[in-house]
C-alpha cells in the first residue's frame, strides 16, 4: 500500500512538472505571435520559421498539460448526478473510467503512432512551408509522449481512486 | 450498421452522466466500439489508423491557435482586477438611476464576456462580483440572478469570443463538405472572422433587448431596482472613471475591429489583444511573477481541457462516420416533412436539449460536424447557421433547470437565494433569446448584411 501510493505521487509529480513547465509557454505564444503580426504590417517581414514556432508550442502546452490539467480535474465533466454522490461513488466511476477508457486510449493511441512517427523519423520530415521549420519529426512526436502520460496519468489516477475506496488514503478526495 | 452509430451516441451519452471526463469518455467509448466492432468483423479496423494524423491536423489547426490566445487575454484580464475595476467603475457613473446596476451587469458582461467566451467563468465572476452588492441594494433577488446568467452567457454570442471560434472552424469544414456533396466546383468559404462579423449585429440587439427590459422593469417594479443612494456611491472622479472604462474598451474595440476591417486574421487579433491585456495589467503593476504563473497555468489548463474534447470528438466522429451514422443522420434530415425549414428545427431543438447536459465545446465538436453539411447542402446560408446555434446554446445554458449558467450561479449564490427564484429571474431573458432566434430567422439579413457589406 505504501508502495503503491509512492508511485502515485510519483507519476503525479513529473506530469504536473511537464504541465507547469509547458504552460509558460502560452506566454512566449503571445510575444512570438504578437512579433509576427508587428513584423508583416510594420515593416513586411514574413517569418514563416517564428509563426510554425507559435504552432509548435501551442501543440506542445495543450498535449503536454493533459495529465497536469487531468491531475488538477479540470477536464469537463457532465456532474449533474456526481455533485450529489459521496466521494466513495466518485471514486468508483474515476477508478472505472481510468482503467476501462483512458488507459485503452492512451494505449491504442500510442500503438497506432508508432508507426506514423517512425516514419517521420526516417524522413527527418520538416515543414512542407518554404522557410518554415525542419522539425516536424519532433511535432508528431508529441504524440508518443502525450499517450505515455496518459497511460500513466490513467494508471496514477485508478491508484488514487483505489486508495481511497480502501480507505487508506490521507486525503478525503482522490483529487487534489 | 447505421443502428450501431446511434447505439454508440446512446451509451457514449448514459457515460457521459456518470461523470467521467467528456473528453476520455468520448474517445473512449468510441475506442471501445470501434475494436468491438472490428473483432466481430462489422468494423473496418483500418479507419482507425488515421487517428495520428487527425490528431497531427488538430495539432497544426492554424485556426484555432486563437483558442489559447483569447483565453490568455482573458485571464489575464480577470486576474489584475481590469474586470472587478471595471464593474465598479460602470457601477458608479449608472448606479444613481433606478436599475442602474442592473444595466452595468449587462454592458459589462459583454464587454467582458466577449474575450473569455467560458460560461462557467464569466458568470462565476459576475456572481462573486455583483451579486452581492445588487442584493445589498435592494435588488430583487430573481431580477439579480436572471441578469447576472443572462449578461454571463451573453459573452458567447459577442464576438470575439471561444464559441464563435470554435463554430467557425467547424462550419468552415461542413461548407466545404457540402459544397463538395453538392458538385459545386467553385467552392466559396466561410471563416472565424466572417462568423465575427455576422454575429455582431445580432449580439448587439440581444444586448439592446436586455437593456430594454431592464429600463421597462425599473419603470414597472421601481422596488425591484432601486438606484443607490448618493451617499453610498463612492467618491470616484471622472477622470478615475474614464481611465478605468477606457483602456479594457479600446482593447475589445481593437481586437474587433482589426479583424473586421480585414487587418488581421482571428488569431493575430487575439495575440494582440493578449499583449494588450498584458500592457493594461502591467500599467497597474499588477504583472508580476505571481500574475503571470497564475494567468499561464489557469490559460494552458483551459486549452488543454478544449483540444482534449475536441481530439476526444474527433475520434468519435471517425468511428460515428465509419459505421455509417453521418450517411444516416444526413438522409434523416433531407427526408424530414418542411424541408431545410424542418430540419433546422429538429436540428435546433436537439442541440437545445443537448445543451442541458452538455458544455459548447462538446456540442461544437461533436454534434455540430455530423448537422451541419446535411443543413448547408440543404442551400442554408453558413454565417447564419453558425449565429442561429450559437444563440440557440446561449439559451439553452439559460434554461432551467438544467442550464449550465444557473448551476454555476447557484454555486457562488448566498444560500438565502432561493433557487426558484433564479429560475424566475432568468424566464424574460429566455423569451428575448427565443425571440431573437425567430427575428434571424425571419430576417437573415440582420446576420449576412454586414459581412456582405464588409468582405464582399
Amino acid at each position: 500500500m505504501r508502495r503503491l501510493t509512492r508511485l502515485v505521487a510519483g507519476i503525479d509529480a513529473v506530469n504536473n512538472a511537464i504541465g507547469r513547465g509547458v504552460a509558460w509557454l502560452t506566454l512566449a505564444m503571445v510575444l512570438a505571435d504578437a512579433l509576427v503580426v508587428g513584423l508583416r504590417y510594420g515593416f513586411g517581414i514574413g517569418w514563416t520559421g517564428l509563426q510554425e514556432s507559435v504552432t509548435y508550442m501551442h501543440a506542445a502546452v495543450f498535449l503536454l498539460a493533459t495529465a497536469y490539467a487531468l491531475n488538477r480535474d479540470d477536464h469537463v465533466r457532465v456532474d449533474i448526478f456526481q455533485r450529489q454522490w459521496s466521494p466513495r461513488r466518485r471514486a468508483l466511476v474515476d477508478l472505472l473510467g481510468s482503467l476501462c477508457l483512458l488507459l485503452p486510449v492512451a494505449v491504442v493511441l500510442a500503438a497506432l503512432s508508432v508507426g506514423y512517427v517512425t516514419d517521420a523519423w526516417q524522413r527527418l520530415e520538416t515543414s512542407a512551408q518554404p522557410g518554415g521549420l525542419p522539425f516536424v519529426y519532433l511535432l508528431k512526436t508529441l504524440i508518443l509522449v502525450v499517450a505515455a502520460q496518459l497511460a500513466a496519468a490513467a494508471l496514477a489516477r485508478a491508484g488514487h481512486c483505489w486508495l481511497t475506496l480502501r480507505g487508506a488514503s490521507t486525503e478525503a478526495e482522490p483529487w487534489h | 450498421m447505421a443502428l450501431i452509430a446511434g447505439l454508440m451516441f446512446l451509451v457514449v451519452c448514459l457515460v457521459l452522466l456518470t461523470g467521467y471526463p467528456v473528453a476520455f469518455t468520448l474517445a473512449g467509448i468510441a475506442l471501445l466500439f470501434g475494436l468491438g466492432g472490428a473483432a466481430a468483423g462489422a468494423f473496418p479496423a483500418g479507419e482507425l489508423l488515421a487517428l495520428p494524423s487527425r490528431v497531427f491536423g488538430i495539432m497544426t489547426n492554424e485556426t484555432l491557435i486563437a483558442v489559447p490566445l483569447f483565453v490568455f487575454m482573458g485571464v489575464m484580464l480577470e486576474r489584475s482586477e481590469i474586470a472587478r475595476e471595471l464593474l465598479e467603475a460602470m457601477a458608479t457613473l449608472f448606479g444613481r438611476r433606478r436599475g442602474g446596476l442592473g444595466i452595468t451587469v449587462v454592458l459589462v458582461g459583454a464587454l467582458l464576456a466577449a474575450s473569455t467566451g467560458i460560461v462557467g467563468a464569466t458568470v462565476v465572476t459576475m456572481g462573486l462580483l455583483a451579486l452581492p452588492t445588487m442584493l445589498r441594494r435592494g435588488y430583487d433577488p430573481g431580477l439579480s440572478a436572471g441578469t447576472i446568467c443572462a449578461a454571463g452567457t451573453l459573452g458567447q454570442v459577442i464576438p470575439p469570443s471561444i464559441m464563435l471560434v470554435l463554430l467557425g472552424d467547424v462550419i468552415a469544414s461542413a461548407y466545404q463538405q457540402a459544397q463538395a456533396s453538392m458538385g459545386v466546383f467553385s467552392m466559396q468559404t466561410v471563416s472565424v472572422g466572417d462568423l465575427f462579423v455576422g454575429a455582431l449585429i445580432p449580439g448587439l440587439l440581444t444586448v439592446a433587448a436586455y437593456l430594454l427590459y431592464l429600463l421597462f422593469a425599473a419603470w414597472r417594479w421601481p422596488t425591484a431596482m432601486p438606484a443607490v443612494p448618493d451617499d453610498e456611491r463612492g467618491e470616484t472622479t471622472g477622470l478615475v472613471l474614464i481611465s478605468r472604462l477606457l483602456p479594457p474598451l479600446a482593447l475589445i474595440v481593437a481586437v474587433l475591429g482589426s479583424i473586421m476591417i480585414g487587418a488581421a486574421t482571428p488569431t493575430e487579433a487575439a495575440a494582440i489583444g493578449a499583449l494588450g491585456a498584458m500592457l493594461l495589467a502591467a500599467a497597474r503593476g499588477r504583472l508580476g511573477r505571481r500574475e503571470l504563473t497564475a494567468v499561464t497555468d489557469q490559460t494552458a489548463r483551459l486549452t488543454s481541457m478544449v483540444f482534449m474534447i475536441l481530439i476526444g470528438a474527433s475520434l468519435f466522429s471517425l468511428v460515428f462516420s465509419a459505421y455509417g451514422g453521418d450517411r444516416a443522420v444526413h438522409d434523416l434530415l433531407g427526408n424530414l416533412p418542411g424541408g431545410a425549414l424542418g430540419a433546422m428545427l429538429v436540428v435546433m431543438a436537439a442541440m437545445f436539449l443537448l445543451g442541458f447536459i452538455l458544455d459548447f465545446i462538446e456540442i461544437t465538436f461533436v454534434v455540430v460536424p455530423i448537422v451541419a453539411p446535411a443543413l448547408l447542402a440543404m442551400g442554408l446560408d453558413p454565417i447564419w447557421l453558425g449565429v442561429m446555434m450559437a444563440i440557440n446554446l446561449q439559451t439553452s445554458f439559460l434554461t432551467p433547470p438544467f442550464g449550465f449558467a444557473l448551476f454555476y450561479l447557484r454555486g457562488v449564490a448566498p444560500a438565502s437565494l432561493e433557487t426558484g427564484a433564479i429560475y424566475r429571474g432568468v424566464v424574460p431573458f429566455i423569451l428575448i433569446q427565443l425571440g431573437m432566434l425567430g427575428l434571424l430567422a425571419a430576417w437573415p439579413g440582420l446576420v449576412t448584411w454586414l459581412p456582405g457589406l464588409v468582405y464582399r
